[in-house]
């Protein structure tokens, strides 16, 4: 009677990812980009595309940024196939209880319900087989406000004031949004749209470069990151078209 | 004693009487179809009586607000255990009233020693395209029945039989259109529900008093405004042009007030 769709779901019977050895030591499939900063209307989210296991890459058209209701978007990096259970775990939790309580589960109790899954999965994680370190934005209408938060693998959650990272190649784009932010011509959080899509395709062209495992623009197969905008009105998603303008116009010199 | 047959069709006959009693006094609920998606309306005296189920599906009812909240939570574990296992496109009405909740609702009904569900449900499912909309009504035996385009509940099977003919002289393409039809057919239910409390016994009376209603739509609005001062007009929309897998939205009074006949969602002067 709670609304509490992950206990439902265990009194069912199910256990969400694989604990134990068994899996330690094989090349997951794994690896990333994801980035969220907040910009002048909300918060911008974006993520690259390609999935990798050890030196093979196994797919270049993975979404890793997932819509999981109207007003919230989870980034994911690490295991694909646990974090992908993840989000539909949440995007059926957060349904659930909105049908079942008749109001909208708070933005508190949103980052609380995917710090307990993450908890939940730490045998696996430690295990070396479903390891996920996600990036959770979304609107807090208690508080009017679009918010950024982090997660370790183990659960700890953390507020991302600016902006957040995660992934492989984060390390690498970390140190460019810190340089924008404090020296460049205006803040992330002054940006346009506009400016802050730009800012996201150069950030994700970056950790491409630098990182492997992370897949970056591909123009002749019309392959472009992910990016989501959260705002008062709810998600959106940039359209393929008006990134590759944006790419051909602002971002493709020098690549 | 129930081991004996006709003692057990006697307690099911009685039980039968005292259901439909239960229902007299209720509100009638209509789904309609129309080009913007599916509306669900009613009038409630506080209690909502419109429910969201899952992406597609809505639920309105009619009965006991505790029978109707446990039958709700049902459908909705049913549903979203059903959408996370499989598919969100596996979860349809038809499979979770035939295989769910219409056989527990019969067996609820028939064990004589337990109490029944005094509930009457309608089940709204939008469909996937244009004309695939459905409704699926649950009787308190457990019976249910499967529609299209338009569906009703109301405390007897003859007065839904005349909220539907209702339905049937209004043609619905429009949003406005599918409230305007609602709003008349609810009239026509409510008052002769009413008029079967009031004259208890004499239903030719209230018969022809209803196909005189029919006909005459300012008195049916009137009925309406006067609903008003003690009931609350509710109607939900599975919209299909939302964005988003979850189709269902209530309307506010604003768009309400738009979409209503005759001023009626306006404050009387």
């Amino acid at each position: 009677m709670q609304g509490d769709f992950y206990q439902l779901l265990k009194g069912k019977g199910y256990v969400l990812g694989v604990p134990g050895q068994a899996g330690a030591g094989q090349n997951l499939t794994t690896a990333t980009t994801i980035l969220a900063f907040k910009y002048r209307d909300g918060v911008l989210v974006a993520g690259d595309r390609r999935a990798t296991a050890g030196n093979l890459v196994m797919y270049d058209r993975t979404d890793k940024v997932l819509e999981i209701d109207r007003h919230s978007v989870m980034a994911i990096a690490g295991v694909p196939a646990t974090a992908y259970e993840m989000a539909r775990i949440l995007e059926h939790s957060f349904k659930y209880y909105r049908r079942t309580q008749l109001q909208e589960l708070s933005f508190e109790g949103k980052l609380r319900a995917l710090s307990k899954l993450l908890k939940e999965n730490v045998p696996a994680a430690l295990a070396g087989t479903g390891a996920v370190a996600p990036i959770f934005s979304g609107y807090d209408a208690e508080h009017d406000a679009a918010k950024i938060y982090f997660y370790d693998i183990l659960g700890a959650e953390f507020e991302g004031v600016e902006y957040a990272v995660s992934g492989s190649g984060s390390p690498t784009i970390r140190g460019i949004l810190h340089y924008v932010n404090t020296w460049g011509e205006q803040p992330l959080s002054a940006m346009s749209e506009e400016q802050a899509t730009v800012q996201a395709l150069r950030l994700l062209t970056s950790a491409a470069e630098f990182d492997s495992a992370t897949g970056g623009v591909n123009r002749d197969a019309g392959l472009y990151p992910v990016i989501k905008f959260i705002t008062t009105a709810g998600v959106r998603t940039m359209l393929d078209s008006q990134l590759r303008s944006l790419f051909e116009s602002k971002v493709s010199r020098g690549v | 004693m129930y081991e004996e047959p006709y003692r057990w069709i006697e307690a099911v006959g009685n039980r039968r009487q005292y259901l439909d009693d239960q229902f007299k006094p209720g509100s009638p609920v209509i789904g309609v179809s129309c080009d913007t998606g599916v509306l669900l309306m009613t009038m409630s005296k506080g209690t909502p009586k419109l429910y969201e189920i899952y992406d597609r599906l809505a639920l309105g009812g009619m009965g006991h607000p505790a029978d109707l909240e446990k039958l709700r939570f049902t459908l909705l574990e049913m549903a979203h255990v059903e959408g996370f296992n499989r598919s969100p496109s596996d979860v349809t009405g038809s499979r979770i009233v035939k295989y769910g909740i219409a056989p527990m609702i019969k067996q609820a009904f028939e064990e004589v020693f337990k109490a029944p569900f005094i509930v009457k449900i309608l089940l709204a499912e939008l469909g996937l395209k244009a004309g695939k909309d459905s409704f699926l009504t649950i009787n308190f035996d457990g019976t249910f029945e499967e529609k299209s385009q338009y569906a009703v509940l109301a405390a007897s099977a003859a007065i839904e039989q005349e909220m539907m003919v209702s339905l049937r002289q209004h043609p619905v393409v429009s949003l406005e259109q599918a409230v305007n039809a609602a709003v008349c057919s609810w009239a026509v239910g409510d008052r002769v529900q009413r008029q079967a409390l009031d004259e208890s016994g004499e239903q030719r009376e209230a018969q022809a008093g209803s196909a005189r209603l029919v006909n005459d739509p300012d008195l049916l609005y009137e009925h309406i405004r006067r609903c008003m001062n003690d009931m609350t007009i509710e109607c939900a929309l599975l919209d299909r042009h939302v964005p988003g897998a979850s189709k269902y939205r209530t309307l506010d009074p604003d768009e309400l007030e738009r979409l209503l006949p005759n001023n009626l969602g306006r404050p009387a002067a």
